[in-house]
């Protein structure tokens, strides 16, 4: 691992022949190397802005370049399914390059001044890049990540969902962005996290047993979002995108900017998303559009050799539109409503306009780093970050109130970090910190409407430590954390008079992890993770307590439940036979005692607007398990084949009856055929993918208002080109999704209640690189 | 460089130190919640002007919390009444009259009554600026004697114009329900 590390940090290095330079008569060479596999790589795109010359790599990987003239040349390096990479070059002698491509789609890390952190984890780890997440430019973040295996998204309508990991979500998922665990309302499940994914280098899905670094309430997996690595070159790059898609005839804009100038590197990043009405197979779904705009500045200086700073500020705003025919007010309405062919309110045109019920959210995070390296082997970090969520939700209200918040909410954020990081001279690399977060959730009293979630200031001290230590083949990740909270809450009781009712509460989570990789032969690999981890219950789970519109019935928490404990084990195997064929294979078993649910009560409580089913947040012992599968057969020709499974079973063992919720089995297969150029065109890629959802059959009929929706097949296809006219590169893409325009509903989208789920899309995006 | 990780680490402990002086949440401002319905008042008066019959579903502490007092009163057989609904939001003070609100709105509005007592008859008395009826006024009349259940409906942003619905059926009509109350009632000699 340290060896592919170092590698990392010196991407290229130059062997400058001793050749006088002369005039126009220089030669750049080089050999492409796939960072993972060590092999060479042929037919890769070498070409140069500046002088309008290119080349491909042979079957050596080999490449050149003659007749050059002295002086700044910038290189770009690309190749199928790799991260393009660009090289600026002052050339002044023939040079000869090695240069390394991450052929494994995953992102090269951040070159850091300090010492080599502890590389991620052994816990299995899937990625997408910047391009792919490109290609979902108007999806959100949840959407974004369906396309990794084992990944669904549970929310309310196509645009507002969050990621299910091995069936965990919300309060149990943590969400990493740029070092900092995401903060907002997560215990909404109709809650997407403020998160652009047009905004990130890479997103990635960590599924381990314990999320050791990271304070919060994750029951193991994570998901990272990471920024992209900041440039090193000294001119004034940047990039620049458009998508359009049919469906909501939504519309994209995203452009960046970056250089490295005077030892500062900076790069910002902005996005304009709007789209409106979108449609299912045969109507429009009235009030579901969406407005957003995003915007990054990333800043990063090095100050000698072993300072650095680095300064990150994000801002996300969005206006969604929810469904109009989903609002309801008691049962009766949603009896109606679940008879009707079409959703009540459903227009015959389209339209861009949000009107209630809608959500307004602001997000900011600005997070201050100072990196000291005392060494080659030891380093200091020092992190601050501080986040403010903003979030109104407007219902349909009585005498002009439609423009008041039915929900206002402001959360404050503010997080420390102390982290140090050594290596000892025997291999071992140690990493511990001392963390502080405070969070201060105040409800703005401008609504009218008894809070759902009550004020609260929350703190947390945390501590943890990892170490890591690799052999030829075994490598061994072990860690441990504890967590210290303190909660005080002021709330109003739910009975007349009204009055402030304040707890305290204090919880101790302990977590701990081990991972073993042991590599039986270069073909076959294995990884054992396992973990335990607690988390103390939310605050809905202990406070909320009243009429919950959205799933008409009455949630009452419990003040006295405790901590959640899980023990996560899982096991994960690759197979690599030949240089055609990869097989890998993840299961899972994860018993979590104290499990918190909301459990259907055997009472219907009256109201003036009728009787409510009643809903405890009860605690039980509940047992998940999972296996995904995945498969790679690619002949080294044009043509390539991936194809995975998963399948997850979730079940409450003391009640014996299934969890609600849980993802239904799904498998996804595409064809893929590159073509490294045909013409003036580069990187043709062309895709045929199915995904089928199964039933979720595994829930009785007394679970839910009515039985989940059947299985379901969608089928996409997808093109993508780039091109180079003049000094730039442009990329082109077609992308069709539900291509047969099906009719069908997703079992963990709220809004099947109600409408079918999205029809046809096509989108067409365009990018350039400058 | 060194000053910027002293103020860091001044941060850092400035904070740890503040982090130890425990600070409850400032005490919340209780929600003024004009909008809540507490009571619903429905009070039928003979046509006769003879009898006054009162209704009263009232739930002070709005959805949840406790539960609601509902009083019921009984029906003469082959009786006409003039019915009318008021609304209140008893938690305030003085007692708001949502009625005003919804009689303001009255083509965002319709109360629908639905009776499995035999021979009762009702109709709308009132109507909004389309001509649609609203049902805070309405006419009952009574056959024969019989016991069953009357409930009130009231729905905010119906489709007042779909099928059905001026006639009292709020099937095609959407809307979310604002009230939905039942009374137990006997018709009697």
């Amino acid at each position: 691992m340290l060896n592919l590390k170092q590698l990392f940090f010196f991407l290229v290095f130059f062997a400058a022949s001793s050749l006088l330079a002369q005039d126009c008569q220089l030669k750049v060479s080089g050999i492409i190397y796939d960072i993972k596999s060590q092999q060479v790589i042929a037919d890769a795109n070498v070409y140069s802005k500046d002088r309008r010359e290119g080349t491909i790599s042979n079957r050596e990987g080999f490449f050149e370049i003659n007749n050059l003239c002295g002086g700044e040349l910038h290189l770009f390096i690309s190749h199928i399914g790799c991260s393009p990479r660009s090289v600026f070059i002052n050339l002044t002698a023939d040079t000869n390059l090695v240069i390394w491509l991450d052929h494994s789609n995953e992102v090269l890390n951040e070159v850091s001044v300090a010492a080599d952190q502890i590389s991620r984890s052994l816990a299995p780890q899937k990625t997408l890049t910047a391009e792919s997440i490109s290609e979902n430019a108007a999806s959100d973040l949840a959407t974004v990540l369906e396309n990794l295996n084992g990944l669904s998204s549970l929310g309310n309508g196509a645009k507002i969902s969050k990621p299910v990991v091995q069936g965990l979500y919300g309060n149990r998922l943590s969400l990493i962005n740029n070092g900092v665990v995401h903060s907002g309302q997560q215990w909404g499940s109709d809650h997407a996290p403020e998160i652009d994914p047009l905004m990130a280098g890479s997103l990635s899905v960590l599924k381990g047993s314990a999320a050791i670094e990271y304070m919060g309430s994750s029951l193991g997996s994570v998901i990272l979002v990471e920024p992209r690595a900041m440039p090193t070159d000294p001119h004034v790059h940047g990039a620049a995108q458009y998508f359009f898609e049919s469906n909501g005839r939504g519309q994209v804009i995203n452009a960046q900017i970056e250089q490295k100038a005077a030892g500062l590197s900076w790069r910002f990043a902005g996005s304009l998303k709007k789209s409106g009405d979108q449609k299912t197979a045969t109507y429009y779904l009235r009030n579901t559009g969406r407005e957003e705009a995003n915007a990054v500045l990333q800043l990063e200086k090095r100050y000698a050799k072993k300072w650095q700073t680095k300064l990150y500020y994000s801002l996300n705003t969005s206006k969604l539109g929810l469904l109009r025919g989903s609002q309801i007010g008691n049962l009766s309405d949603l009896q109606l409503a679940l008879e009707q062919t079409e959703p009540f309110f459903t227009e015959d045109d389209f339209s861009y306009r949000i009107e209630s019920p809608r959500q307004q959210v602001q997000h900011h995070l600005l997070k201050a780093s100072q990196l000291f390296s005392m060494d080659k082997n030891r380093g200091f970090e020092l992190n601050y970050a501080w986040q403010l969520n903003v979030r109104q939700e407007f219902d349909i209200r009585r005498a002009d109130r439609g423009d008041t918040p039915a929900l206002s909410l402001a959360e404050n954020n503010h997080f420390w970090e102390l982290k140090y990081h050594s290596q000892s001279g025997k291999g071992w690399h140690w990493q511990s910190a001392l963390q502080y977060n405070l969070r201060d959730n105040y409800n703005v009293p401008e609504t009218g409407i008894l809070p759902l979630v009550p004020d609260y200031i929350n703190r947390e001290w945390g501590a943890y430590f990892r170490a890591y230590k690799q052999w030829s083949k075994w490598a061994i990740d072990l860690g441990a954390r504890a967590d210290y909270i303190l909660q005080n809450v002021a709330a109003i009781s739910i009975t007349a008079p009204r009055e402030l009712v304040r707890y305290r509460n204090e919880f101790l989570n302990p977590k701990a992890s081990l991972a073993l990789a042991y590599e039986f032969s270069h073909d076959l690999k294995t990884n054992l993770n396992l973990g335990y981890s607690q988390r103390n219950p939310a605050i809905n789970e202990l406070y909320s307590n009243g009429l919950h519109q959205g799933v008409s019935g009455i949630e009452e928490g419990d003040p006295n439940l405790k901590e959640e404990q899980s023990f996560k084990s899982s096991i994960d195997l690759s197979y690599q036979p030949n240089e055609h064929w990869n097989f890998e294979a993840l299961a899972f078993i994860q018993p979590i005692n104290n499990f918190i649910y909301l459990q259907p009560q055997d009472e219907l409580r009256l109201t003036i607007r009728g009787a409510f089913p009643v809903f405890k947040y009860e605690q039980s012992n509940a047992l998940l398990r999972g296996l995904e599968l995945q498969a790679n057969f690619d002949p080294r020709g044009p043509l390539r084949v991936d194809a995975n499974y998963s399948y997850l079973r979730g079940d409450n063992q003391e009640e014996k009856i299934p969890l609600v919720f849980m993802p239904a089995n799904r498998i996804f297969a595409a064809l893929n055929y590159e073509l490294p150029s045909w013409g003036a065109w580069e990187k043709l890629e062309f895709q045929v993918s199915n995904r089928f959802i199964f039933e979720q059959k595994h829930l009785w009929a007394s679970q839910d208002f009515v039985a989940p929706p059947p299985s379901y097949n969608l089928v996409a296809v997808k093109a993508s080109a780039e091109r180079q006219i003049a000094n730039n590169r442009w990329h082109f893409f077609v992308k069709v999704d539900n291509l047969f325009n099906v009719a069908y509903r997703d079992y963990l989208n709220r809004q099947r209640y109600f409408a079918d789920d999205l029809g046809i899309n096509i989108s067409v995006g365009l990018g350039l690189k400058f | 460089m060194k000053t910027t990780f002293k103020l860091f680490a001044a941060m850092f402990a400035f904070t740890a130190l503040v982090a130890c002086s425990e600070d409850e949440p400032e005490s919340p401002v209780i929600p003024n919640e004009e909008e809540l319905i507490t009571t619903l008042k429905w009070q039928l008066v003979s046509q006769d002007e003879q009898d006054t019959l009162n209704f009263l579903f009232r739930d002070l502490d709005g959805d949840g919390g406790n539960a609601p007092l509902v009083e019921t009163s009984d029906l003469k057989a082959n009786t006409s009444y003039n019915a009318r609904i008021s609304l209140l939001n008893e938690l305030e003070n003085p007692v708001e009259d949502i009625t005003l609100e919804v009689a303001a709105e009255a083509e965002d509005h319709q109360f629908f009554y639905e009776s499995n007592l035999s021979g009762l008859s009702l109709s709308y008395a009132d109507s909004d600026l389309n001509g649609k009826p609203v049902g805070i006024l309405s006419t009952i009349t009574t056959t024969d004697e019989s016991s069953g259940n009357l409930s009130i409906t009231l729905l905010h942003m119906p489709d007042k114009f779909a099928n059905g619905v001026e006639a009292g059926d709020r099937t095609a009509a959407g809307g979310e329900t604002d009230i939905s109350v039942s009374f137990t009632i006997n018709v009697k000699p």
